[in-house]
């Protein structure tokens, strides 16, 4: 599961990653930052889910950081997309591919939202929810 | 054309529309052909198939459509006019006008333009149109404003001075920042590749010999009828990249096969289908029909390099198949790489074709004239003298060492009332930059030695550079200044933009 981290100003200096890593064990990794002094969001991938998921989700509202479970990053719009492939070789996650048929498959597991597709499409079929 | 032996022919044109017109003629897609010529060889293929069908799809950015609009009461001399806020050309009759598919919108910019208003046209949507003039005796009127839909219009004839590229150069980039091009958002440090092209599917790589295509050849166009009415603008068929000029009634084609797009940062254009059929008169078109991706080759070029596209450093040299595959090994790393042009549509334009021409919609027509074989593609002469770095550059260049200490440099700035210092090694090559603002850094951090605070990834200029150039470069890296180099990184001068405003305003 992703979950996108929103770090409100008063907790955006406090190293509380690291702090619930260590007490967790859960070995998250960060596939994405924006962080400065007033505010900070991560995009962050956990290898868990069920209950150690939920608490993990509770952790981090306790001391101040809003997860947002990112079940849905993208829609394209089938009838607007050409299947061209132009938001393919971007993808830093190979999150976008070619289906036998060729036409576009989005694997939503592997999206980080990065939004480089949104702007490499040509035709605009791809928003981000 | 004397190179090319001459083979016999197996059917015409006129034998195959007869067989069209019974209802049994053999009409198999590009890639069908290329699976008939495998099993059973290019013999057998070329006895048994009539018609091979192809197809492309991409962004065609030579594409645009001659308009009349028709005469207003009291009538008015357009000297100037915008659809939906384009820009129309009108140096043309009164109520003439040719829409070009890269035209900007001057409202909204890259996000809409003459492409998207061929597709709101085809769509049927209501387009607002805007027209001034001087006003003539015969053509009182000064300013129009009206909506109206393409059925108000009399002619709506699209006229493509280049479609159908043959191959296509894919791009990469070295350099460390993205770049947004034509070819698409290419990552830094060969992060991907794109490229276009249909490959086995596109028609000229199928009759490379130019034997069947010609003035005249009726085609798909854009989901209807068209016809190519002569080679494209830089065709140059011997290197791969023949192109066609076409025309098609905008009135008959659908919005599924034209598309207005934009590419980020770059501009917009319009993506286009075109299908081509053609006819298997001989057993070497036979033979070319039955090409595949792995036989048809591409460069990838490093886009990175802003030189002229054919001097642009070829990075690989692949096939289709290997574009096509997902990766491309660049430096011994996989490196993903995807189309911009539509392979799903090309083959459901293959598809469509051969449906008409087997339901008998759609006859061949033989060419009245070939399309050359043989073309030049030169490029354009810079003839007046244009303002280069060594034009305006100091050539005495106040250097330092990296051993130099931070007070030290700070005097010599000073002292000769500069803002940049390079820092060179023993042989006078450049390892780095120190500015002002460095320096002050640096007393601010306590930082002793050059070597600690110089930039070591210089922007750097030649001395043959259009002064336009280094300044677009200055302002995408938000820097002042600039070291000259050589090919040896032998610092000659330096470049800063007060060197460049002294010179425009004094005019030396």
């Amino acid at each position: 599961m992703r979950l996108r981290l929103i770090y409100s100003t008063d907790v955006v200096e406090k190293p509380i990653l690291a702090e619930i890593i260590l007490k967790t064990g859960v070995l998250m990794n960060i596939l994405g930052a924006k962080v400065n002094a007033q505010k900070g969001e991560l995009i962050v991938s956990v290898p868990v889910g069920g209950n150690q998921l939920e608490n993990l989700v509770e952790m981090l509202q306790e001391v101040g950081v809003k997860a947002i479970m990112l079940t849905k990053t993208l829609q394209i719009d089938m009838d607007r997309c050409t299947s061209c492939g132009a938001c393919i070789s971007p993808c830093p996650t190979k999150a976008l591919r070619f289906k036998p048929d060729w036409t576009i498959e989005f694997d939503e597991e592997k999206c980080v939202a990065c939004k480089v597709c949104v702007a490499a499409c040509p035709v605009k079929a791809i928003t981000m929810l | 054309m004397s190179d090319a032996p001459i083979r016999e022919e197996i059917r015409t044109v006129e034998e195959i529309n007869d067989k069209i017109r019974r209802g049994d003629a053999v009409v198999l897609t590009a890639e069908e052909m290329i699976e008939l010529a495998e099993s059973s060889g290019i013999e057998v293929a070329a006895k048994e198939v009539d018609v091979v069908t192809t197809g492309t799809f991409g962004a065609m950015c030579s594409s645009g459509v001659f308009l009349n609009f028709g005469h207003a009461d009291p009538p008015i001399k357009m000297t100037r006019c915008w659809l939906n806020d384009v820009p129309v050309y009108k140096g043309l009759a009164a109520v003439d006008g040719y829409l070009g598919a890269t035209a900007l919108s001057e409202t909204r910019g890259f996000e809409y333009g003459g492409g998207h208003v061929i597709e709101d046209l085809v769509s049927g949507k209501e387009i607002e149109l805007r027209a001034e003039s001087y006003g003539t005796d015969c053509y009182p009127r000064r300013y129009i404003e009206t909506v109206i839909i393409i059925d108000d219009l009399n002619q709506t004839v699209l006229v493509n001075p280049r479609n159908c590229y043959q191959t296509y150069d894919a791009a990469t980039n070295s350099t460390d920042r993205v770049l947004y091009t034509y070819m698409g958002t290419l990552l830094p440090n060969y992060g991907n590749v794109n490229f276009s092209g249909a490959g086995q599917l596109n028609p000229l790589c199928k009759d490379r010999n130019y034997e069947t295509i010609g003035i005249g050849t009726r085609i798909f166009l854009g989901g209807g009828m068209g016809y190519i009415i002569g080679e494209g603008t830089q065709h140059s068929p011997q290197g791969g990249f023949g192109t066609l000029m076409v025309r098609g009634d905008l009135k008959n084609m659908s919005s599924r096969y034209l598309r207005g797009a934009s590419f980020y940062r770059y501009g917009v254009t319009l993506y286009i289908g075109v299908g081509i059929p053609i006819p298997i008169i001989n057993e070497r078109i036979a033979g070319t029909a039955a090409l595949k991706d792995e036989n048809i080759i591409a460069n990838i070029r490093d886009y990175g390099v802003p030189v002229r596209p054919d001097k642009r450093p070829v990075v690989k040299r692949v096939s289709y198949a290997e574009l096509r595959s997902g990766k491309v090994a660049i430096n011994k790393k996989d490196v993903p790489s995807s189309s911009l042009s539509s392979y799903g549509m090309a083959r459901e334009i293959a598809d469509t074709l051969k449906k008409w021409i087997i339901e008998g919609t759609f006859l061949l027509t033989r060419p009245v004239e070939l399309i050359p074989r043989h073309r030049e593609f030169s490029p354009l002469k810079v003839r007046k003298r244009e303002l280069t770095v060594l034009d305006i550059m100091k050539r005495e260049v106040v250097t330092a060492s990296p051993n130099d200490g931070v007070s030290a440099a700070a005097r010599k700035l000073v002292e000769k009332g500069i803002d940049h210092l390079p820092v060179v090694d023993h042989e006078s090559k450049l390892i780095g930059i120190v500015t002002s603002w460095d320096l002050a850094k640096a007393i601010a951090q306590e930082k002793r030695r050059l070597s600690e605070i110089m930039t070591r990834k210089v922007i750097t200029a030649r001395t043959d550079e259009p002064i336009d150039l280094v300044v677009r470069r200055m302002t995408q890296h938000n820097i002042s200044g600039v070291p000259v180099i050589d090919e040896t990184k032998l610092v000659i001068g330096i470049l800063t933009t007060d060197d460049i405003s002294g010179r425009l305003v004094g005019g030396r």
